[in-house]
């Protein structure tokens, strides 16, 4: 034993002596290194970021990313559901109505009004080209609405437009991403996600972000509209399918049994206990968490996206088709997922990028097609929403990236064989519905020919403001810790809309 | 001669420094040396120049007062004390000069003389401070409370107080505009900093205007500076109020510019402008938010509220400043009587209870009416038929209920419409809704009995 003793001395002298001055600072080089690199994740601290005054018990959060925390401000509403549609619809044959647009069909667009501004395909001096729809003033607001749109007629006085909307992108992808994220650029989280992240999810068997795709075609920016950038990544977006599996690998793999499954997660979590009972770390307990959900969610998950057992009144009221994906299966299934406790649904809904190339996007032909995709199932929604009770409680939101141009598209400065309009960030229309807003309420005007906001114009951060002023969050006072410096969804604009606040 | 007096003027605030500096030396050197007297050569000295230092800092002090057109009445006491300053300083020089020997001036005793003299030159140049950098410049940044305490007037802001009784009483200047105009504006712009040569503490020197002119044109706001400025982009460079002061708001700007375009009347009442109620809405006390109970309640105790967590129920704080709680058994569809005892540890608390989807029967209506500050209350899809809701008339701040998918039947909707304070109820979906009687009256309650439709149309079918 002595001599054994001895060498493992030996050994160990050998070692020491082996280590050279440059060994030393060549060490140290790289420990300076990762000091530096530990710096770098600060962001992800996640005891750093506890919301200003939103202090709550240590463990909540810790052991549940998705507890539910009460808002700084009082609130009725609790959820949302987002409807955008994407590829921008033309404000001008929906809810913008300019007769006097009509009057100047065909005449060449001013001068002063191309000058200096960009367009993604009109060139040379484009002509304007009147409203393609008939336009009527409904309900008590006496707002104008196209035909396009009969049967959202008939709520008119539930909703607040928003006529002077503007943005500073002018292409899709980096629209839809402003739209969402506050910033046109990849890396910021997303409405949902700072929301999800500010008051939790209610139901513990469903994710508390949830986003519905229809038109055949997810958004141009890709998933990052529902991303969650430098938040947490369990507060992003869970996209689900109304076609196979409601969310993609739900299904247990063949010949795995529900039993073998839980008798796997009960295994991993074990291990994962014993662990935590060493190490104290929270994240341990998260991912305890993370997995009891997941298997919950296996089965809650293809319930709620059924819509196959609603009764048949609601269905035709939608206009569901079930089997297919369709902005009306969708609607239905927004009011199904915010009634058990979902926080944020987002639908998008492709193919209203109107610019007049072929049947399918002329505003007097395809856009009248998609109009009738959407009347039915947003009127629908806001009417079931509202016998439920669950009205005063859901915002709803809808809108497009863009706007469209007044004048007619001429792609290469030729004249098109469809009617069709360019992307146009300078004034479109949006609205909201629900909790918090004025019913009946239109903000904001465009000139004679809706070309721009000449009164409350509002900005895409304005609109930020604004639904997580409803939500009872100040906009200014709601950040995130991240490379060294407080976020927020608005960066550091936006001003709440107070004209359409109830 | 006259760029030599602007120039020479301009100098005033450096200038007065050395005589500060010189005399309080003095004063210092002469307690130092109250007993040994051994600086008496140099003390007359100190006290010489000291003089001519005050002197220089007299006249450029005058040179600097007509040169910068500040009121008399602003600099009056500084520029007679500063005088004072000299001579005193003077004084002392005889006092102390051996060639001089005035008999009665010799008999005053040294330290009183300085004494007097160093509170007159604290005071002297306290207040040239004064004019410099305005009246609050060393009280500012104390915290509003201890200013409060110590009774500093901090700005004064003057409320605009209109009701739905007196607005077309009021005055539309006085009472409206001025105040605007006041908390606002005439923090710069008044008699003291008179920014821009402007002040618009009365409408005197509102229609005196400013070094650029009238800022009011009559009867026209767009033309008039006053309201241009405020409606420019808050980055130009005229943006009034500049960008980090407190904005006013919209309403306030349209106001002053309505006021204006009428031909800006100082002495009329709202109701002789004949200017509409919309404009003075905001002004209007806002109605608080009445949905909660207006009441202080102690908070929750913390071990209730985990003990209920721990159940899988929700409970939040409605907000985080207060103390009443929204339950939800969403997480717990087997929640049923029986577990409600245990919300009875937080009976005041609770507003919002949301039990849709659970258990619960008739009987525990009774004991709902036990959470006195019940606001909203969520029956949804249960088997509640209503036999008992008539006990709920207890609860004075129930506001809505939410009776959608339950069995509510119609034979209970009297009970229902008894409810004094009930403003809402959803009943779609249930016996109730389908096949029972309709409410007729209007009244204070608004029943949603749902089953909208939204029949098809011709155009449904349309494909372009």
């Amino acid at each position: 034993m002595d001599n054994m003793e001895r060498l493992i001395k030996e050994k160990i002298r050998r070692e020491l002596e082996a280590q050279t001055r440059r060994h030393f600072i060549k060490q140290c080089a790289s420990g300076m290194g990762g000091l530096a690199l530990g710096s770098f994740f600060l962001g992800c601290d996640p005891l750093k970021n506890e919301q200003k005054g939103m202090k709550m018990a240590f463990s909540d959060r810790d052991l549940n990313p998705l507890a539910t925390m009460a808002p700084p401000f009082d609130s009725k509403v609790k959820n949302i559901i987002y409807l955008h549609m994407a590829g921008a619809p033309s404000q001008l044959e929906m809810f913008d109505y300019k007769p006097e647009l009509r009057k100047l069909h065909d005449q060449p667009c001013p001068q002063s009004l191309l000058e200096g501004k960009k367009f993604a395909f009109i060139r040379g001096t484009p002509k304007l080209l009147g409203p393609q729809a008939e336009f009527s003033q409904v309900g008590e607001s006496g707002h104008w609405v196209s035909d396009n749109l009969p049967h959202f007629k008939k709520v008119i006085d539930e909703v607040a437009f928003l006529k002077a909307v503007h943005t500073d992108q002018f292409n899709h992808g980096p629209a839809q991403l402003f739209m969402h994220t506050g910033s046109p650029r990849l890396g910021r989280p997303s409405i949902g996600s700072w929301v999800t992240y500010g008051l939790g999810s209610e139901n513990q068997n469903l994710p508390g972000f949830v986003v519905l795709t229809s038109g055949g075609k997810t958004p141009d920016a890709g998933k990052s509209v529902w991303g969650s950038g430098f938040l947490p990544s369990v507060y992003q977006g869970v996209q689900c399918r109304s076609q196979g599996d409601p969310v993609l690998y739900i299904e247990d793999p063949e010949g795995i049994s529900r039993n073998l499954k839980k008798q796997t997660i009960d295994a991993i979590n074990q291990i994962n206990k014993d662990e935590y009972a060493k190490y104290a770390d929270p994240e341990i307990l998260a991912r305890i968490n993370q997995y009891e959900m997941a298997y919950r969610m296996q089965i809650a998950v293809p319930e709620v996206m059924n819509i196959n057992n609603e009764p048949e009144h609601i269905k035709q009221m939608y206009g569901v088709e079930p089997g297919k994906e369709s902005f009306a299966n969708n609607c239905l299934l927004a009011r199904k997922l915010v009634e058990q406790g979902v926080r944020f649904v987002q639908l998008f809904d492709w193919g209203w990028d109107s610019h007049g190339t072929d049947h399918d996007n002329a505003v007097d032909l395809g856009l009248r097609n998609k109009c009738r995709e959407i009347d039915r199932p947003m009127t629908a929604l806001l009417l079931d929403l509202k016998q439920r009770g669950l009205l005063e409680e859901t915002l709803v939101v809808w809108g497009g990236e863009f706007g469209r141009t007044p004048m007619q598209e001429n792609r290469e400065g030729k004249k098109m064989g469809f009617k069709g309009r360019d992307h146009h960030g300078d004034a479109f229309t949006m609205w909201m519905a629900g909790g918090g807003i004025k019913k009946g309420a239109s903000h904001g005007q465009t000139d004679a020919i809706g070309f721009a906001g000449v009164d409350g114009r509002v900005s895409v951060h304005d609109i930020h403001a604004t639904i997580l002023h409803v939500l009872g969050f100040d906009h200014e006072q709601f950040t995130f810790e991240f490379q060294g410096r407080p976020f927020r969804l608005t960066d550091v604009e936006g001003a709440v809309i107070k004209e359409i606040l109830a | 001669m006259e760029v030599l007096k602007q120039l020479l003027g301009r100098l005033h605030p450096i200038l007065v420094h050395l005589p500060i500096g010189f005399l309080i030396l003095g004063l210092l050197l002469i307690w130092h040396d109250r007993r040994k007297k051994e600086l008496s050569k140099v003390l007359p000295l100190i006290f010489l120049w000291g003089f001519i230092s005050a002197l220089l800092a007299c006249i450029t002090g005058y040179l600097q007062y007509l040169g910068e057109g500040y009121a008399f009445e602003t600099v009056k006491w500084h520029l007679w004390l500063g005088m004072g300053t000299a001579l005193f300083s003077l004084m002392i020089y005889v006092r102390l000069a051996p060639a001089w020997s005035l008999n009665w001036l010799q008999k005053i005793p040294l330290l009183m003389l300085s004494s007097v003299f160093f509170v007159l030159i604290s005071i002297t140049g306290h207040q040239g401070g004064l004019i410099t950098h305005g009246e609050d410049y060393l009280v500012e940044p104390l915290p509003h409370s201890v200013k409060l305490a110590l009774g500093i007037p901090t700005f004064e802001e003057m409320p605009i107080a209109l009701t739905e009784e007196n607005w077309e009483e009021a005055q539309l200047f006085g009472e409206v505009i001025q105040p605007i105009l006041n908390n606002r504006c005439v923090s710069c712009h008044n008699p003291k900093k008179k920014k821009g040569e402007l002040q618009l503490q009365t409408p005197e020197t509102i229609l005196e205007g400013g070094e650029n002119g009238n800022v009011l044109v009559a009867e026209n706001a767009a033309e008039s500076e006053l309201v241009k400025r405020m409606r420019l982009p808050k980055n130009d460079e005229d943006h009034m109020p500049p960008k980090d002061k407190t904005q006013p708001t919209k309403a306030e700007i349209d106001l002053v510019a309505a006021w204006i375009d009428i031909g800006h009347p100082f002495d009329k009442s709202i109701k002789e402008t004949g200017l509409k109620k919309e404009l003075f809405l905001d002004f209007f006390p806002q109605r608080p938010n009445e949905t909660y109970p207006d009441i202080a309640i102690p908070s929750a105790p913390v071990d209730s509220i985990s003990k209920i967590k721990a159940m899988g129920i929700h409970v939040d704080p409605l907000n985080k400043n207060t103390s009443f709680l929204k339950f939800s058994c969403l997480n717990r569809p087997d929640f049923s009587d029986a577990d409600f005892p245990f919300l009875l540890a937080l009976k005041e608390q609770i507003a919002v209870l949301d039990l849709g989807g659970t258990q619960i029967t008739d009987s525990i209506i009774g004991k709902l009416a036990l959470l006195p500050n019940l606001t909203v209350l969520k029956l949804d899809h249960t088997a509640i038929s209503g036999s008992t809701v008539l006990k709920l008339s207890a609860l004075k701040n129930l506001k809505s209920i939410n009776l959608s998918s339950s069995k509510f039947d119609a034979a209970n909707l009297h009970a229902l419409l008894a409810l004094e304070h009930l403003e809402k109820a959803y009943v779609f979906d249930t016996p109730l809704a389908t096949e029972g009687p309709r409410k007729l009256q209007q009244d204070h309650i608004q029943i949603d009995y749902g089953n909208y439709v939204l029949p098809p149309i011709a155009s449904d079918s349309i494909i372009y």
